[in-house]
């Protein structure tokens, strides 16, 4: 099966040869505009406004046909060859942005430069980020308000990955959860509660992978086939499983397919002398409940009627399974504790 | 544009906010409100054995037709005759028939996930119904029951919640016993004593600092069953984001019955180039203290693991995007884990109309690990109609069953005839330890309607 493996990195490369021959350009902004002109034969300076230009709505439109002022083909074949077939940007459709009245600010003076800054660099970006909109005081003052959909299309928010403030950058899993309480109302301007169920709600039948097959990019809980490698998942982080399941989630899927200690019909897992042929045995299966007890929880019952108390009430020949270090603010009389202390 | 219905929902919400005080006119000409009404069907075939039997024997196939629907609705910002924007509302449930060679009896179910009513006014809330509090020392809690908060200019901010446990399921006969899967196994049901709900509660608050550099919080949460205490537990979070580029924070609960400290996470997150993110994580846990503190094995460890790892994250150009990071673990007897994962993803042309990614992963654990490698594509036919494929592998390091590797293979295609309604067909097929080859279908039928007014 190692094959396999080979297999499927050679499928990657070649997807990536593959992909980076068939690459397109993006829009060369710097020598256009960085060209030199007014000569003989040459076109004229450029400007921004050569080529884009408000449209009666107040957007910015682009004039293709200027480009069939210097360059034979057709408007069509230039942009095919350019890779420019869809320009207009999935980003830019996502907002909400009056480019005439934003040049009509005094700040701005008509320019384009000071929020596209950059454009004619060999890294330019189309769009600016959205730290570029907030150093304005109004849109500064929305964000500290919490206002998403002055700019945003609501129905976009839930589908828009943030690109420069509340980016969900690297680790951001690992404490989404404090994140989502201190910041809730942030939080709430995309997600819904029933998003987070999405995940931690384990009622459900479906996981999120089964539920959004589509979403091949992304790193989903519980991806296809994780049942073959749920035991090493559960011991790598031991616990972590429990900030969505309960114990009983374990033992309800052990006990249906025969390997729990609560089936009639369970075949025992253990290796010989897990527990011990007599009292002198050098059994292991207390320093494995130590290591890992949520495991244990995984397939015993937990209440009166584990077998953990034959052996190890008080008075029996099991001894005293509390580890060093074990306390409990409660009293030996409550129900649980009487279960091995008697009474 | 008022909203009578969703006024009436609220009359009980209205009565907690008080006495209503004089408000703004409500404009009548511009309104924003957000209205979502989503529903998934889920038609899945398979035909296979659904999962081994004792010890991974083989088992009987079955052919299978689950159909599952998932309904949601959510509608923000509604106006009460005394507020404008004041008022959200949140439904979503799910259910479930399978069709086909089942033996158990259970052919139909479903449940409840959200429903809830929650009202606002200026820093403060009140929500009632089926909901969800999540973070702090509640970790993530479900119940039917209320949550309130308040805040003030000064960044301080209260929270409290209680109510009655959702899970394990209450709305399905027999569902608070093992859960779905069990709930027809049980050996002698009528041996189980039937719970009384109203000895499944559970309460706790939130007490809060916000400033534009430190989000600060100390929290309780209490949890009881039947028999008593399960969980009793403060917590205490912390973000601190006054000290460009880096940003720390952490959070910890500490169990009031051991009194010691069940869970502890800290971080730094920091950008040091324009492209580059970096965080690093310490976390700290004792596994015992994650169960119930009725569960009787809850009291056979005090064993604890502690992780440190970084991960990182760099934006090349605007069509690569390279994520990568280690983990390492410590477990208190002295042996130790660890999880490495690194990946790739580039659009090949600006419209993300051709998308690949990369990733491979190792986890070691003491007992076992794995490689892995997953290739996807994502690949926009035409505007209406995008496919995906992927490749899984995974090679064990101590076999599983005999096994030492698990193949999947999937793809899917969905089509959007309108804007709002999709359909995706898929397929999958694997070969793992628990199956020689194991092929699944599924169509899927997305409409997702959306309607909103105007901002302000």
């Amino acid at each position: 099966m190692r094959a396999s493996f080979g297999l499927v990195l050679l499928c990657a490369l070649a997807l990536a040869a593959a992909c980076h021959s068939r690459a397109p350009a993006e829009f060369p902004h710097a020598p256009h505009m960085l060209q030199r002109c007014g000569g003989p034969g040459q076109p004229e300076c450029l400007s921004c406004t050569n080529c884009h230009s408000l449209d009666p709505a107040g957007q910015i439109a682009t004039a293709r046909t200027s480009c069939l002022r210097c360059h034979d083909g057709g408007e069509r074949a230039l942009l095919a060859a350019r890779g420019l077939d869809d320009p207009e940007s999935r980003i830019a459709r996502t907002i909400r942005f009056s480019h005439a009245r934003h040049l009509g600010l005094p700040e701005l003076k008509g320019q384009c430069t000071p929020c596209h800054a950059g454009l004619v660099g060999s890294d330019a970006r189309r769009f600016p980020p959205m730290s570029q909109c907030l150093q304005c005081h109004e849109h500064k003052a929305q964000w500290d308000r919490i206002e998403c959909a002055p700019c945003h299309a609501r129905a976009d928010l839930e589908k828009l990955m943030p690109q420069s403030f509340l980016r969900h950058g690297p680790g951001f899993d690992r404490r989404h959860g404090t994140l989502a309480r201190q910041n809730g109302p942030t939080c709430s301007q995309c997600h819904s509660q029933a998003q987070c169920d999405d995940c931690h709600d384990v009622s459900q039948d479906l996981t999120l992978a089964e539920r959004r097959p589509e979403q091949v990019l992304r790193e989903l809980i519980h991806e296809r086939n994780f049942v073959d490698r749920h035991s090493i998942e559960a011991r790598s982080r031991p616990a972590r499983c429990m900030s969505c399941h309960t114990v009983d989630t374990c033992d309800a899927c052990h006990l249906a397919h025969g390997v729990s200690g609560n089936g009639a019909q369970s075949a025992n897992p253990h290796p010989p002398g897990w527990i011990g042929a007599n009292t002198r045995s050098r059994s292991f299966h207390g320093r494995q409940a130590r290591r890992d007890i949520v495991a244990c929880a995984g397939c015993h019952e937990q209440g009166p009627a584990t077998n953990c108390i034959r052996c190890h009430s008080v008075g029996a020949f099991g001894g005293n399974p509390h580890p060093n270090g074990w306390k409990s603010a409660r009293s030996e009389g409550t129900e649980m504790c009487r279960y091995c202390h008697g009474g | 544009v008022r909203r009578p219905a969703a006024a009436a929902l609220l009359i009980g919400a209205g009565a907690l906010s008080g006495p209503a005080r004089a408000q703004p006119v409500i404009d009548r000409e511009l309104d924003a409100y957000r209205l979502n009404v989503r529903s998934e069907t889920h038609i899945r075939l398979y035909e296979r054995s659904l999962l081994p039997g004792p010890a991974g024997a083989i088992v009987r196939s079955h052919r299978l037709l689950p159909i599952y629907e998932y309904a949601s609705l959510r509608a923000d910002d509604l106006d009460l005759p005394w507020r404008q924007d004041s008022l959200d509302v949140e439904l979503r449930a799910w259910g479930n028939t399978t069709l086909g060679e089942l033996e158990a009896d259970r052919r139909i179910d479903g449940d409840l996930q959200t429903a809830s009513v929650r009202y606002r006014q200026d820093l403060s809330w009140v929500r009632i119904g089926r909901q969800h509090f999540a973070g702090g020392a509640a970790r993530y809690a479900r119940f039917d029951g209320a949550a309130a908060g308040i805040g003030s200019e000064l960044g301080l901010g209260a929270e409290a919640y209680g109510g009655l446990l959702v899970l394990p399921r209450w709305s399905a006969n027999g569902y608070h016993q093992l859960g779905s899967a069990a709930d027809t196994l049980l050996r002698n049901p009528e041996a189980v004593p039937e719970p009384d709900r109203a000895d499944h509660w559970l309460a706790g608050g939130r007490i809060s600092y916000a400033s534009d550099w430190l989000d600060a919080g100390l929290s309780f949460h209490e949890q009881h069953e039947r028999l008593g205490l399960t969980r009793r537990n403060l917590g205490a979070d912390a973000s601190f984001d006054g000290w460009d580029p880096v940003s720390f924070g952490g959070s910890a609960i500490l169990d009031l019955d051991a009194t010691d400290l069940a869970d502890a996470h800290v971080w730094a997150e920091a950008s040091p180039l324009p492209r580059l993110d970096v965080s690093v994580h310490y976390e700290h846990a004792q596994p015992a203290l994650f169960l119930s503190r009725q569960s009787v094995l809850s009291v056979f460890s005090t064993d604890r693991y502690d992780e440190l790892g970084v991960l990182a994250g760099y934006r090349a150009g605007a069509r690569w995007r390279l994520e990568g990071g280690g983990f390492g673990q410590a477990f208190s007897d002295g042996r130790h884990g660890g999880r490495g994962e690194l990946s790739a993803r580039v659009s090949v042309d600006r419209a993300d109309n051709t998308v690949l990614r990369v990733a491979y992963v190792r986890v070691a654990e003491p007992n076992n690990g794995y490689h892995s490698i997953r290739d996807s594509l994502r690949q926009r036919l035409q505007s209406d109609l995008v496919a995906t494929a992927e490749a899984y592998v995974y090679l064990y390091d101590d076999p599983i069953l005999g096994q030492s590797s698990s193949l999947v293979g999937a793809g899917t295609l969905e089509w959007w005839l309108e804007p709002q309604l999709s359909v995706l067909g898929g397929a999958s097929l694997a070969h793992s330890p628990y199956a020689l080859a194991d092929a699944q279908a599924i169509v899927r039928v997305v409409y997702d309607f959306w309607r909103e007014g105007a901002p302000r």
